[in-house]
């Protein structure tokens, strides 16, 4: 093992700190139900979900009328799944995913290259090889049109998903050259897709073809290696390159650790994922299980789809409407979190850049819109403090011992020890 | 001896310990008054374009690399003999013709990076070693000593707004920027605020009594604003507006900034920039125009820029991939408007690229000099020089 191990059964408040990292929060029901288990058992199970969506989602994207109405239908649609879906860590991964292989609907506004990137997210959330989930996203319509490979054709090369393959998706800057870009341009030429192209048919379906007669079948020398190299050998080569085990772990401890890792305990993952032949999911079973995840408590700063996630999962799940989930999807993205649409290729980059004055101004709102406005929802109990705060005492309970409950509630909702995880 | 950086640490946790304000926005009473004089800063993200924004029209090798998306010479709004503006320039035309629109040619910096965002860094940080950990803007305001003196329009800090202990304000919207707590709750809510703690908590606590005394400063002033033009129905041309109604509110800002996205031209550029540019000099037209009817024209520049430019030669998607140097531009009645720098090369390239001949940092030091009054040394780093485009 790469990372030692947490060995001791949890405790309420070591649960709490799981569910929070890894389903964005919990009901103190839920949270009992974890301590007194081991650490490896509980992650183990977390990371075994299916494909199953809520059942009862109101959202359908293919009843969109214009492209725009479909996009929002798909945000809301998402929102919906990450706040009442059966599998939270999943959702957990496809965000973080969604911010890792990024496309954005400023430029993917159809629905088929859409619906097939979410659905490949949270088949691949939890992946054995991440050599194929790359595979698998680089063959995507919504990645080749989004990062215009699909306009990549032999002798006519377009080098924009060569560039971030290296750059955003794998090895990460430093560990190619401009050279490595224009060769695997040449190599990745001749995948495009069919079908959905022009405003009018964002309902039409698209689909990967690889178009032989665009393709370079010439020599190409790529990341230290020559041969008459296709675009799987470009992909295979950048995604087993030794940096992009230790670019994935780093992404995987900002998500699930600290905003600020700690490097020695991103080797010790990547150090997993070289021996696992990028097997994601033993290194995130490893990781969920470790010292270094337990010891690590309000080191993440949480987003604001996590922020309004955990609000309504610690608040017990309350019933929206579904014009309040459109709406509260728009928030999000007002609170610099749109979802399938950050401002660049790079995606968010989390942490402290969450937080600035008008940002912070909406989290005050969302917080009463969910506690004190005339449409809060009603039927919620007042949560517990180790739901709210991860805390069996809050340390707030004497600053907020005159208030009401709902009072108390919003007041916590808006507290540093509820913004973190 | 306690340089500059470690005394601003010591008396910020020495005035937090007895007020709980960070020292940062406790020395706002220090802040150097100026002559109120403001610096709007556009980033146009994406990497613009900068051949097809000022066209050497006049030169057969631009349109020899560029067989479909070059601009046609009977579209070239012609600034002179060689060059001549993106017909999206026309609103601007006017302030061109007075003399307060100008150009700064061929912009760059040493060992050129085509990563966005290696690139953007570099311009942020103005450190092409990307040393830096806080951005010009943010060092800005800690030699001013007021977090308030600079701000982002917009939803999102960017890197140039990093100070060490704060990001600067971004404000998402003049008339959403004010916090109002249910009523009998502002003790309790003191209170939270006041439990100690240490980290990320901590910085939470302090970021979130930065937001309610900034939003206090900007409600208290903002009212004395009245349009004085019609903006485009624009995402960016209602940020500009926001920009002179702070501005018209006298809340104490120097730099303003306002980002334009969208510039990553690969495929089909032609539409895309035409587009993005109608929206930026759209904008700008309205905003100066406001300007000058609020009476406000005399204290406020504009200065733009992208990270990088094109490519020389068009790709096979009618766009054009990452590049290297590109245009800078400036306008407003401190502007001493025209063309600053000689153009390209575009016979003589590295790696198909433009060879920059003037570096950013020293664009930047002239505004910080002889529009903001501040010592560009101190804030950049070292001495850069550059064209003299502050009238």
């Amino acid at each position: 093992m790469s990372l030692k191990p947490h060995t001791q059964k949890l405790s309420a408040e070591d649960a709490a700190h799981f569910l929070r990292r890894t389903a964005f929060g919990a009901t103190d029901a839920q949270i009992r139900a974890l301590s007194g288990r081991g650490a490896a058992d509980v992650a183990r199970q977390a990371l075994n979900f299916d494909q199953r969506l809520a059942a009862d989602s109101p959202f359908d994207p293919s009843t969109g009328a214009t492209p725009g109405a479909m996009l929002q239908l798909t945000r809301a649609g998402w929102l919906y799944e990450l706040m009442y879906g059966p599998h939270p860590l999943r959702e957990k991964l496809a965000l973080t995913w969604s911010n890792h292989f990024v496309v954005g609907t400023d430029k993917v506004r159809n629905h088929s290259a859409l619906s097939g990137y979410l659905a490949l997210l949270r088949r691949q959330a939890a992946t054995e090889s991440f050599g194929r989930f790359t595979l698998e996203v680089a063959q995507s319509p919504a990645m080749l049109r989004y990062l215009d490979n699909d306009q990549n054709r032999k002798g006519k090369p377009n080098e924009n998903f060569s560039r971030e393959l290296l750059e955003l998706f794998t090895t990460g800057i430093g560990h190619y050259t401009e050279d490595d870009v224009r060769e695997g341009a040449r190599a990745l030429s001749g995948w495009t897709f069919t079908g959905g192209r022009g405003n009018k048919n964002f309902l039409e379906k698209q689909t990967f073809v690889f178009n032989p007669k665009q393709h370079d079948t010439g020599r190409k020398t790529y990341l230290g290696q020559t041969g008459t190299f296709s675009g799987e050998d470009v992909i295979r080569l950048a995604s087993t390159h030794p940096q992009t085990a230790v670019f994935i772990s780093r992404k995987l401890h900002r998500a699930f650790v600290a905003d600020t890792p700690d490097e020695n305990a991103v080797q010790g993952s990547a150090e997993t994922f070289r021996r696992s032949g990028g097997n994601v999911r033993a290194v995130l079973e490893e990781l969920l299980s470790s010292e270094v995840f337990y010891a690590s408590r309000a080191r993440i700063i949480r987003s604001p789809v996590e922020y309004v996630v955990g609000t309504v999962r610690t608040l017990g799940g309350p019933r929206l409407e579904p014009k309040q989930v459109l709406a509260l999807s728009a928030t999000a993205g007002r609170m610099g979190q749109e979802l399938l649409k950050p401002d660049t290729v790079k995606g968010w980059d989390g942490g402290r850049e969450w937080i600035n004055d008008s940002t912070l101004l909406l989290r005050l709102q969302v917080a009463a819109a969910f506690t004190l406005g005339k449409n809060a929802p009603r039927d919620t109990p007042a949560p517990s403090d180790l739901a709210l705060v991860g805390r069996e005492r809050s340390p707030l309970a004497g600053a907020l011992s005159s208030l009401n409950p709902r009072q108390r509630t919003y007041l916590t909702l808006i507290s540093p020890e509820f913004q973190l995880a | 001896m306690t340089n500059r950086r470690d005394f601003l640490k010591l008396s910020a946790v020495a005035v937090a310990a007895t007020t709980g304000m960070p020292g940062f926005l406790a020395r706002a009473a220090a802040q150097a008054g100026a002559g109120g004089k403001t610096l709007v800063v556009i980033q146009l993200t994406g990497g613009n374009d900068g051949l097809n924004t000022l066209i050497p029209y006049s030169n057969p090798a631009y349109y020899a690399a560029r067989p479909t998306i070059a601009i046609p010479k009977k579209d070239v709004l012609t600034l002179g003999g060689d060059l001549g503006l993106h017909p999206s320039f026309k609103p601007l035309m006017g302030l061109w013709d007075a003399g307060h629109f100008a150009w700064m040619e061929n912009v760059g910096y040493p060992n050129p990076n085509r990563s966005h965002f290696a690139s953007m860094a570099i311009w942020h940080t103005a450190d092409p070693a990307q040393a830096q950990a806080e951005g010009w803007i943010g060092r800005i305001a800690e030699k001013i000593g007021d977090p308030f003196c600079a701000s982002n329009i917009g939803a999102s800090t960017p890197l140039a707004l990093r100070a060490s202990e704060f990001s600067l304000p971004s404000i998402d919207g003049v008339d959403n920027f004010q916090l109002k707590l249910p009523e009998g709750l502002s003790t309790a809510f003191q209170d939270v605020l006041g439990t100690p703690r240490s980290g990320e908590a901590d910085y939470l606590v302090r970021a979130t009594r930065q937001m309610m005394s900034n939003t206090a400063r900007v409600q208290a002033n903002v009212k004395k604003y009245k349009a004085g033009a019609t903006y485009p129905e624009t995402k960016f041309a209602g940020q500009l507006r926001d920009t002179a109604r702070l501005i018209a509110a006298g809340v104490g800002q120097r730099v303003l900034y306002v980002s334009l996205g969208g510039f990553d031209t690969h495929a089909g550029q032609r539409a895309e920039q035409d587009e993005l540019l109608a929206d930026l000099a759209g904008g700008l037209s309205a905003f100066q125009t406001d300007l000058e009817r609020q009476g406000l024209a005399d204290q406020v520049i504009v200065m733009g820029f992208s990270e990088f430019g094109r490519r020389v030669a068009e790709n096979d998607s009618a766009g054009t991939d990452h590049g290297k140097g590109s245009v800078m531009f400036a306008l407003g009645k401190g502007v001493k408007g025209g063309v600053h720098g000689d153009s390209p090369d575009l016979e003589d390239l590295a790696e198909g690229d433009i060879k920059y001949r003037q570096d950013f940092r020293g664009v930047y030091a002239e505004a910080l000099t002889k529009w903001l009054s501040l010592d560009a040394r101190a804030i950049l780093g070292g001495d850069f020089r550059g064209p003299a485009w502050v009238a």
